[in-house]
């Protein structure tokens, strides 16, 4: 994939630099980090939101739209650690694996029905470390030993689900026991779930760093034409570091979200994430081979996967055909999401 | 994939056992496994030639790691060495292992937690071609029977999913009076084990509570996360229309609980499902929710995977013949038994410490069709009723 194309430097992209992001539009535009901003992922969302709220007049409801963000909030926070690997061209797959050491680690050090321990701030110091430590190891192995990012976050996935697996041990699923950290994550401020203003916090972290530091251009840049950025003198093997790094902290802080969501610790707290934060930031426009994409856009994408199931839930669709309707209204949106760009996007292969 | 059942862990155990040995062998003693050995093996049947293996789907799923504490007290108490195959979730890695210990030389003793229905085949082939005696447990293709394959697939086991629905429904139905509203939170759809759960629970519901209405089934694939996803998406679309919650396991049904809770919904709503989890158990005792646990059916890994490999020795040491025994011998439903409120406690004993090895001590006593809490109830291929 894209790594073998960066260190091979063959193949049509090493001819030239593709064009650069433009960033010189409107500010709405210049959010999205697109000239025209995602006009056809905010149609099939709007499309999405309307059919179902005809079909079910809860859809729209304020308590669906806290449910929604409720559930919007450990993809949203993954997707941001995502989107900046994704935009050097590279891959993490490492998230559900990371998600369930960090986790593990929390809830172990936090109040719960195993331990009579609670660190406190330590449990949260822990639990993130162990996803800052394995993103790093990530980053380290992928930049420094040349291995594709592919085949390094594969590793560490397992490595993190051993940890998990270590940590849960042969003893009985933990579960939080104070009331105070199993409330926060649904508790409203400002009549929003907590676990969505903490993902907002993220985002807001993820743009700013990728619109407004050298780092994210970097990425940026780095995706575009590697070659090209290394000789500009780009320290490219940092930035490859600190971009595994942040994002196995964020895969390390869902965990912990997700923990405290659902109360109780599990090895396969991350179970299905990925599936949903690779596609959410594909669908948003950020290209697989990098270079390309952005923060906003890729939050739409997991708006629109989020939203899509949970409509179809309340549209009342069949189990049995839930699962097929859904691949094919993905599709559909797909199909709108990459008509505007398709002279921009035309593909070959 | 995940697995369904779950059960109380006694990892304690475990782990006082490795420390136990390390201990021992720190202090040059060694820990012979004969000492503890409870069975005369008859007449012209060497343990040296024979491995007790047990495969399971995982080892974090505290069921699995029941099975696999079930497996230790009975190698144990047959003095004959064990092998754990962990699959990890797949097929290929389970069926890979089998054959790495069957080439070892050894004739297995064998029971099988398949991962899926489609791997029973393979393995019992490949036992019979070693000259092992294989039990397996949960799943395997209904049109696959012992009887036709021969001595070497000694019997399939399982604890009927039709009864764990029945159970679930009985529990809510009383509780509600029996009129109200449920949802429904299955396993993995297509997954057997979800299949007659649910139907047990829907022919329940429609043969003797008709007042009450199931409002809407949302499989949630044996995930507590995606259980609580689905209850919450269920809570926006029926608010307090819903009354009552069955799940087909408790890991949903933990999930479920929290988004209930988290809705403020907990104490208006009564909650059933299968597998008794420590967590469960603590719910239970402590009331959570103006009791919102009605109803839990009980069956442990332990006995599960003792019961297997006491039937598989008994074939592999001649005193059973295989194709002499009745069906129901072959293909085996034992007992699942329904948990109240009122009646746990009786069930607590079961979980203590050393429960496997006591358990396996009356296995050996009574034989592997009458051993309480769970003797054989039935056989055959489980029929689903129309509900």
């Amino acid at each position: 994939m894209a790594d073998a194309a960066q260190s091979g430097g063959g193949g049509t992209r090493a001819a030239g630099p593709r064009t650069a992001p433009r960033h010189g539009g409107a500010p709405f535009a210049r959010l999205f980090g697109a000239t025209t901003g995602p006009v056809g992922l905010i149609s099939a969302l709007v499309v999405l939101i309307l059919v179902f709220s005809v079909l079910n007049p809860r859809f729209a409801s304020v308590e669906n739209l806290q449910n929604v963000l409720f559930q919007v909030s450990v993809p949203l926070i993954l997707v941001v650690g995502a989107t900046l690997v994704i935009q050097m061209g590279s891959i993490d797959l490492s998230v559900e694996g990371i998600m369930g050491a960090a986790g593990m680690a929390w809830i172990l050090l936090s109040p719960n029905t195993r331990l009579a321990i609670d660190l406190g701030v330590w449990a949260w110091a822990v639990g993130l470390g162990v996803g800052l430590g394995l993103g790093l190891l990530t980053g380290l192995i992928y930049a420094k030993l040349k291995v594709p990012s592919f085949v390094v976050s594969l590793g560490t996935w397992y490595v993190g689900l051993g940890i998990a697996i270590l940590l849960y041990g042969n003893s009985s699923l933990p579960s939080l026991t104070s009331d105070a950290l199993e409330r926060w994550p649904t508790a409203l401020t400002l009549g929003l779930p907590n676990s969505f203003w903490l993902a907002v916090a993220v985002l807001a972290a993820g743009v700013l760093i990728s619109n407004h530091t050298r780092f994210g251009r970097g990425l940026m840049a780095i995706g575009n034409n590697e070659p090209i950025a290394r000789g500009s003198g780009m320290p490219v093997d940092l930035y490859k570091v600190a971009a595994f790094a942040i994002a196995g902290l964020l895969c390390g802080l869902a965990g912990i979200l997700a923990t405290m969501q659902l109360g109780s610790g599990s090895t396969d707290i991350g179970f299905g994430q990925l599936f949903i934060v690779i596609p959410a930031a594909v669908i948003g426009g950020t290209a697989l081979s990098g270079g390309e994409g952005g923060m906003m856009r890729s939050t739409l994408g997991v708006f629109l996967l989020i939203i899509l199931n949970n409509g179809l839930v309340l549209a009342g669709v069949d189990p049995d055909y839930q699962s097929g309707v859904f691949g094919l209204l993905l599709l559909v949106a797909i199909i709108a999401v990459a008509w505007p760009g398709r002279d921009r996007l035309k593909v070959a292969k | 994939m995940k697995f369904p059942i779950p059960n109380l862990a006694r990892p304690s155990r475990r782990a006082f056992g490795a420390a136990a040995v390390a201990a021992a062998l720190v202090a040059g003693i060694g820990a012979p496994r004969a000492e503890a050995q409870q069975v005369e093996h008859p007449e012209g049947f060497n343990p040296d030639e024979w491995v007790v293996v047990a495969s399971v789907i995982n080892t974090t799923n505290p069921y699995m790691i029941s099975n696999i504490e079930g497996a230790e007290a009975m190698s144990e108490a047959l003095g004959i060495p064990l092998e754990i195959v962990n699959s990890n979730n797949s097929s290929q890695t389970s069926i890979s292992s089998i054959y790495a210990i069957l080439a070892s030389g050894k004739k297995p003793i064998m029971f099988v937690n398949t991962v899926a229905s489609s791997d029973a085949p393979t393995i019992v082939d490949a036992v019979r071609q070693a000259g092992g005696y294989v039990t397996i447990w949960w799943n395997k293709p209904d049109e696959y029977k012992p009887q036709d394959v021969g001595d070497n697939f000694v019997a399939f086991q399982k604890h009927p999913g039709v009864d764990s629905g029945r159970c679930g429904a009985q529990a809510l139905g009383e509780a509600l009076g029996g009129e109200g509203n449920v949802i429904m939170l299955p396993g993995v759809q297509d997954s057997t084990t979800s299949k007659t759960r649910v139907a047990g629970f829907r022919a329940e519901m429609s043969e003797s509570y008709p007042g009450i209405t199931i409002l809407e089934e949302r499989p949630s694939n044996w995930d507590p996360q995606l259980g609580a996803r689905n209850a919450k998406d269920l809570i926006v679309k029926y608010g307090d229309q819903i009354d009552g919650v069955w799940s087909a396991d408790d890991g949903m049904q933990i999930g479920a609980m929290q988004s209930f809770e988290n809705a403020g919904m907990l104490e208006d709503v009564k909650f059933a499902s299968d597998g008794l989890y420590p967590k469960t158990l603590e719910d239970i005792i402590s009331g959570r929710g103006d009791n919102a646990i009605v109803g839990e059916t009980f069956h442990r890994g332990y006995m599960a995977s003792a019961i297997g490999l006491y039937t598989a020795y008994l074939a592999a040491s001649g005193q059973i013949v295989p194709s002499e025994l009745e069906d129901d011998k072959r293909e085996s439903f034992f007992k699942l038994s329904c948990v109240t409120p009122e009646n746990y406690e009786q069930y607590l004993q079961y979980d203590e410490e050393g429960a496997p090895a006591e358990f396996v001590e009356r296995l050996i006593e009574s034989g592997p069709w009458d051993t309480e809490p769970v003797p054989l109830v039935g056989g055959g291929v489980e029929e689903l009723p129309q509900g």
